[in-house]
């Protein structure tokens, strides 16, 4: 089985946890005490992954250490609807939009350490970042949805909308509203709504989609 | 004179069973859309404890708080606490409501006892809300086609051709936030861009 090194409230973690989750893979969760043990920091964790940073995916010989990379094996193994279309222009923006995932975990997502897990930084400079990489995604999802579309690449969700969703939802957890951003909200929305979407601290599923439990 | 209508939102970013924030000069609104498409707004505080009903979730025509569940129906009383099925809340667990009316594809609040109704804007189509971290000067400045106060118009140069365009002011403690429109039959995408393009720029103007 497929071993994720993981830490609950870890937005990378979760990225990985959702994208299984909506593949249907089983994962072996192994829980890592990322705080406050900082054991993803000793010198045992080292030995698999040098970087010292969270998640970890394990399968046989194969060590992953990237989550962008994880989204890609696990689609290939399970889901390759999932890699996105094909074609030039599409398979390109698909890369765009897992390097651009990047730049929110640089931002939203080292706001949401500092004001979390008591993350020492620039946080003025990290939420500023992270409303002008909203600003692009913003700027993006409305054109998508101007022609039609509802996610970042093709008629269908994509890595490229897992890569990018967890530090977006988990913005306000680093005191970065979405209140200025529809396209981007309605979009979060989308994603909380698909089949086999499941939750993590923070991110809650859409309770409207069920019966109100008293008449279910 | 501050005007009594203020825009808060665009209907297409509301969809129906959808609740979002908005607010009033200051007053912070939960602006949300019912099953069957009613829009209404509400202060943005459940009466229990406080949390912004704008985080909550619709169900048909009610709208119930995130945090312990409590449901209120179209007139903003409490229908139901789920810890307590039993009990009908009393009438007085209100959440109090404002004005809102739909026109045009613009969400307008204004406080509840308004008489009359928003301006109209006829041949305008919605285009997005953009939030800016500047002054209404700064945008008048880098855009001379543009004038008036709370709501800007002008005809202005997208994609090569002279096109309508209307921004509602609404006033925020950062800055403001504009709801955009452009006349029927404009390319949205370029109009998307060139509102983008009038950010930057009215925003450099205003850190200037």
């Amino acid at each position: 089985m497929i071993r994720l090194y993981d830490y609950v409230l870890s937005a990378s973690c979760y990225k990985i946890r959702l994208m299984a989750a909506l593949l249907g893979v089983k994962l072996d969760q192994e829980a890592v005490d990322f705080h406050p043990g900082r054991a993803h920091k000793s010198v045992a964790f080292a030995q698999l992954n040098p970087a010292g940073t969270l998640p970890v995916l394990v399968d046989g010989d194969l060590i992953l250490t990237e989550s962008t990379a994880m989204l890609v094996y696990l689609a290939q193994l399970a889901g390759r609807d999932w890699l996105g279309p094909l074609d030039p222009k599409s398979a390109a923006q698909v890369q765009h939009w897992l390097a651009f995932s990047g730049r929110l975990a640089a931002s939203l997502g080292m706001a949401r350490l500092h004001d979390m897990l008591l993350y020492e930084g620039d946080i003025d400079a990290w939420r500023a970042q992270g409303h002008a990489a909203l600003r692009e995604l913003e700027a993006a999802l409305s054109e998508r949805r101007f022609a039609g579309g509802v996610w970042l690449v093709g008629d269908a969700p994509s890595i490229a909308d897992i890569a990018c969703f967890p530090n977006v939802a988990l913005s306000q957890d680093g005191g970065v509203s979405l209140d200025a951003y529809p396209s981007v909200r309605l979009w979060t929305r989308a994603i909380r709504a698909l089949d086999r979407f499941v939750e993590m601290p923070g991110i809650h599923r859409l309770h409207e989609l069920r019966p109100a439990p008293e008449v279910a | 004179m501050t005007p009594r209508w203020i825009a808060t939102g665009l209907s297409q970013d509301l969809p129906k069973a959808v609740a979002m924030a908005g607010h009033w000069q200051g007053q912070d609104l939960a602006v949300w859309r019912s099953a069957t498409g009613r829009v209404q707004a509400w202060n943005d505080r459940c009466p229990h404890r406080g949390m912004r009903l704008s985080h909550g979730f619709v169900r048909g025509e009610t709208l119930a708080c995130i945090y312990h569940g409590w449901v209120y129906g179209a007139d903003g009383v409490c229908k139901h606490i789920p810890a307590h099925p039993a009990l009908t809340p009393p009438a007085t667990i209100r959440v109090a409501a404002f004005a809102c009316v739909e026109q045009d594809g613009v969400i307008w609040v204004a406080p509840a006892d308004t008489v009359g109704a928003p301006v109209a804007l006829r041949g305008l189509q919605p285009l997005r809300s953009i939030s800016l971290t500047c002054d209404v000067a700064a945008v008048l400045a880098v855009e001379p086609a543009l004038s008036g106060g709370d709501a800007l118009r002008g005809l202005v140069q997208i994609g090569g051709q002279a096109c309508e365009v209307c921004l509602l002011v609404q006033h925020n403690a950062a800055g403001l936030t504009l709801h955009a429109l452009c006349a029927v039959g404009v390319d949205r995408i370029a109009a998307s861009r060139w509102v983008e393009d009038l950010r930057r720029r009215a925003e450099r103007k205003g850190a200037a």
